[in-house]
C-alpha cells in the first residue's frame, strides 16, 4: 500500500514537472524565422519559440464585434486563407466565432477552445486588458494565442500589427511632399481623426502632427474627428470647408471615401489627400489625380489575420518568433495604382483594398475574397 | 402527497420549470458533444462566462417584478468594474474594503435610481436611461483608459474550481483534505452566485418588501389599499438592482483583472440581461417570476452561443441563427396563452 502510494506521488510529481516543462513559449534570442514577413516591432522586441508540434494544425478565429465591412472582410479573408494552397495542408480546422463587445464571452470562447484542444486561437481582442488568465491558461496547454489589429497591453504574447505611428508619418510626409512639388509651403491642412479614445486613433495622430510640427513651413492644423465613418467623415469635411473655405491639403485617417465624397460636393479644388484603403477612395485617386488629386492609400488591413494566421502556424512548428510582429504597411500612391491590381472598378467603394503581403506571400485578391461564400469552412 | 406538492409546485413555476428543462436540455447536450464535456475545465469556462450575466439577469428582475425595466444595469455594472479595478487590491483587508466599497457604490446607484422613481415619480425606464447615461460617464471618470490592477491571487482563485480556490490560498491542505474532495470539482463562480442568492435573494423574497414587489407588479392600487409599503419596496428593489449589478461589476473586474468603461459592452449586457429575465420566466408585465429564474435565462442565453464553438456554423450567421433560437425560446414561455379558459386572461 505505502508502495503505492509512492508511486502514485512520484508519478503525480513528474506529472507536474513534465507539465511545467511545457508551459508555454521560452523567451529565446533572435533572429526569428522568415524577418521580412515577421519582422520584429522594435530592436527591443523579444523572441518567443514553442515546442514544435505535429501539424496539421487546428486553428481558432475569436472576433469580437462584427457588423463593419472591414470584419466581415477580414472573415471572409480568413476563410480564404485557410484554402490557400501554400497554408491548406498546415491547417485541419478552421473555426470562426464572433462574440460581439462583450469580454467575458470572448474570454470564455477562447478558454473554450482551449478545452477543445485547438492548437492556435487568432483573436481581435475587445478590451487591450483582462486576459492574464487565458493567457495563463494558454500556456499551460502550449496553445498558441494571437491578438492582431487591437492587441494587448502585454508582452506575454505573440502579436501582429500594423506600425500606426509610422503610419500617420507617412501620411503627413507624403503630403508635404506633394504640397512642396506645388511649390506650397504654409497653408491650412485638414486631418481627420478616427474613434477618440482609441490608441490607434491616438498613434495615426501623434504621426500626423509630428511631421508637420518638425517641417520649417507654416502649416495651421484642423482637426475633425470622423469616427473613420465614411458618413461622419463626409458631414464633419463638408463642415469644415464651410467654415474654413479652402485647405491645401487633408490627411485623414479613415472614412476616405467621405472625404473624397465631401471635397467633390463642395467643389473644392483636388488637392494632395492621405487616407485609408477603401476601393472607392483608390477609384476616386485613379479617376482625378491628372486633375491635382494626388492621394496616397496605406490601409490597416484585413488581411492582417491572414499573417497573425500564418504566424501561429509558424510558432506551432517551432520557429523563433518575435514577440511582436510588424507587418510592413502596404502603401499605394496615385503613381502605382492600377484597375485590377491594387483597386477594383467593379468592387463596391467599402471594399478594403490591401489584402496582399507579398513577403509573406500572402496573396489573396480581393475578388478571391469577394467570392468566398457564406457555406461552411471544414 | 410529496408527488402532489411537486405537481402544484410545477403548475405554479411553469416558466420556471420550462426554462429549467430547456436549460437541462442544452447544457446537457453540449456537454454530449463537446470533446471535453462534463469535465471540470468545461464547467469552470461556462461559469465564468455565465456569471456576471447571471448577475445583471438577477438585478434586472426586481424592476421587471415591479412592471418596470432598469435601463441602467449595464452602467452600473460597467461603473463597478471600473471601481473595483482601482479598489480591489492590496493587504487582504484593503481588498476586502474595496469589494465592500464596490458593492455599496453600486447599492447607492441603485438606491438613487429608487429615489427618481418614487420621489421624482419618473417612469423606470426614462429614469435609468438617464441614470445609465450617468454611471458610464462616472465609469469614464473612474477610468479614462482600460487597466488598472485586481489582486492576481484573487481572481486566479474566484475564477478556477474549488480545487485550487483551495491550493491558491492554501487552505484545506491545499485542496486535498478529505471534506473538500466532494466539492472539488465545483466552479467557485457558480458557489459565489449561489450564495448570493440564497443569502440575499431568498430572504428578501420572504420579507414583506419583497412580497410587496410582486404585489405591485400584480395590481399597484390593490396594493396601496391593503397597506403594503410601495415605496419602501419600490425603492429597495431598485437598491438590491443596483447590488446584484454591482456584484456582476465586481465579478467581471476579477474575471479580468481589469476595468474598461466600454460603453458597447454596457448596452449588449442591459438588453441581455432583459432577455435572460424573460427566458427564466418572468412576465415584463410585472408580477409573476423569480431571480432565480432569471439565472436560468442567463444559462440558457450563454448555452446558446456555447453551440457556435463546436458547431460548424457560419460565422456571419451566427447572430441570426441565436435570435431565431432566442425567440423560439421565448414561446415557450407564452405557452400558457394556449391554455387559457378566457381571452381576459391574456391581459393579465
Amino acid at each position: 500500500m505505502r508502495h503505492l502510494l509512492k508511486c502514485t506521488t512520484a508519478l503525480a510529481a513528474f506529472a507536474i514537472s513534465a507539465q511545467l516543462a511545457v508551459a508555454g513559449p521560452e523567451t529565446v534570442s533572435g533572429p526569428g524565422v522568415n524577418p521580412e514577413c515577421f519582422a520584429p516591432w522594435s530592436a527591443d522586441t523579444k523572441f518567443f519559440q514553442w515546442e514544435a508540434k505535429e501539424g496539421p494544425y487546428r486553428v481558432a478565429i475569436v472576433n469580437g464585434f462584427v457588423g463593419n465591412t472591414w470584419r466581415i472582410q477580414m472573415i471572409k479573408t480568413a476563410k480564404a486563407y485557410a484554402e490557400d494552397p501554400a497554408i491548406k495542408d498546415k491547417i485541419s480546422e478552421l473555426k470562426v466565432v464572433s462574440t460581439g463587445t462583450d469580454a467575458p464571452a470572448q474570454l470564455g470562447a477562447i478558454e473554450d477552445f482551449i478545452n477543445q484542444g485547438f492548437d492556435a486561437i487568432v483573436t481581435i481582442a475587445v478590451s487591450p486588458d483582462g486576459f492574464d488568465r487565458v493567457i495563463r491558461l494558454a500556456d499551460r496547454n502550449n496553445v498558441v494565442l494571437v491578438p492582431f489589429d487591437n492587441v494587448l497591453d502585454t508582452d506575454k504574447v505573440m502579436q501582429v500589427n500594423e506600425d500606426q505611428l509610422t503610419m500617420g508619418r507617412m501620411w503627413a510626409e507624403f503630403a508635404l511632399e506633394e504640397l512642396k512639388a506645388k511649390g506650397v509651403t504654409s497653408g491650412k491642412i485638414l486631418e481627420v481623426r478616427g474613434l477618440p479614445g482609441n490608441s490607434v486613433d491616438r498613434d495615426r495622430s501623434i504621426g500626423i502632427n509630428e511631421v508637420f510640427e518638425a517641417d520649417g513651413g507654416d502649416w495651421e492644423m484642423v482637426s475633425v474627428v470622423g469616427n473613420w465613418d465614411d458618413g461622419t467623415t463626409q458631414k464633419v469635411v463638408a463642415d469644415a470647408i464651410a467654415v474654413h473655405g479652402q485647405f491645401d491639403a487633408v490627411v485623414g485617417q479613415g472614412g476616405s471615401n467621405g472625404v473624397i465624397q465631401a471635397l467633390k460636393d463642395a467643389g473644392h479644388p483636388w488637392v494632395p489627400v492621405a487616407g485609408e484603403s477603401e476601393n472607392g477612395y483608390r477609384k476616386a485617386i485613379a479617376q482625378y489625380s491628372d486633375e491635382g488629386l494626388k492621394g496616397i492609400s496605406i490601409g490597416q488591413s484585413p488581411g492582417l489575420v491572414a499573417i497573425a494566421m500564418k504566424a501561429a502556424v509558424s510558432a506551432l512548428e517551432g520557429n523563433v518568433m518575435p514577440q511582436l510582429i510588424s507587418v510592413p504597411l502596404p502603401v499605394a500612391t496615385y503613381k502605382d495604382l492600377e484597375d485590377g491590381k491594387n483597386f477594383w472598378s467593379d468592387l463596391p467603394d467599402n471594399f478594403f483594398t490591401v489584402n496582399e503581403f507579398p513577403p509573406c506571400g500572402v496573396n489573396i485578391s480581393g475578388p478571391a475574397i469577394m467570392a468566398q461564400d457564406e457555406s461552411d469552412v471544414n | 402527497m410529496r408527488q402532489g406538492r411537486l405537481t402544484r409546485w410545477f403548475f405554479q413555476n411553469v416558466g420556471l420549470a420550462s426554462a429549467l428543462l430547456l436549460f437541462a436540455v442544452l447544457f446537457f447536450s453540449y456537454n454530449m458533444m463537446h470533446p471535453r464535456g462534463f469535465s471540470a475545465a468545461v464547467a469552470v469556462q461556462n461559469a465564468n462566462e455565465t456569471a456576471a450575466i447571471a448577475f445583471l439577469a438577477m438585478a434586472q428582475t426586481l424592476p421587471v417584478l415591479l412592471g418596470g425595466l432598469d435601463l441602467s444595469v449595464g452602467a452600473v455594472m460597467t461603473l463597478t468594474n471600473c471601481i473595483a479595478s482601482e479598489l480591489v487590491n492590496g493587504s487582504p483587508a484593503q481588498i476586502l474594503l474595496g469589494v465592500v466599497a464596490t458593492l455599496l457604490s453600486g447599492a447607492a446607484f441603485g438606491l438613487m435610481n429608487g429615489l427618481i422613481v418614487v420621489y421624482g415619480r419618473i417612469q423606470p425606464i426614462i429614469a435609468t436611461l438617464a441614470t445609465g447615461a450617468i454611471a458610464i460617464g462616472l465609469a469614464l471618470l473612474v477610468r479614462p483608459k482600460p487597466g488598472g490592477a485586481v489582486d492576481g491571487d484573487l481572481g486566479w482563485a474566484l475564477t478556477n474550481s474549488v480545487w485550487d480556490f483551495a491550493d491558491t490560498y492554501g487552505i484545506a491542505g491545499g485542496g486535498d483534505a478529505w471534506w473538500i474532495r466532494p466539492f472539488a470539482d465545483i466552479p467557485v463562480p457558480v458557489i459565489i452566485v449561489l450564495l448570493v442568492t440564497i443569502l440575499v435573494w431568498v430572504p428578501f423574497r420572504r420579507s414583506v418588501t419583497g412580497r410587496t414587489v410582486y404585489a405591485i407588479g400584480s395590481a399597484e392600487g390593490a396594493a396601496f389599499m391593503s397597506g403594503l409599503p410601495i415605496d419602501r419596496a419600490k425603492i429597495a428593489a431598485f437598491t438590491l438592482g443596483g447590488f446584484f449589478a454591482a456584484c456582476g461589476g465586481l465579478y467581471l473586474a476579477i474575471q479580468t483583472s481589469s476595468g474598461n468603461a466600454d460603453i458597447q459592452q454596457a448596452g449588449a449586457y442591459t438588453l441581455n440581461s432583459i432577455a435572460a429575465v424573460v427566458l427564466g420566466g418572468t412576465s415584463l408585465l410585472g408580477g409573476v417570476g423569480s431571480a432565480v429564474g432569471s439565472l436560468i435565462g442567463a444559462g440558457i442565453l450563454r448555452v446558446i452561443s456555447f453551440y457556435f464553438r463546436i458547431l460548424d456554423i457560419d460565422p456571419l450567421l451566427q447572430p441570426l441563427i441565436e435570435g431565431v433560437v432566442l425567440l423560439v425560446a421565448v414561446s415557450f414561455g407564452a405557452i400558457r396563452t394556449l391554455r387559457v379558459k378566457n381571452k381576459l386572461d391574456l391581459f393579465r
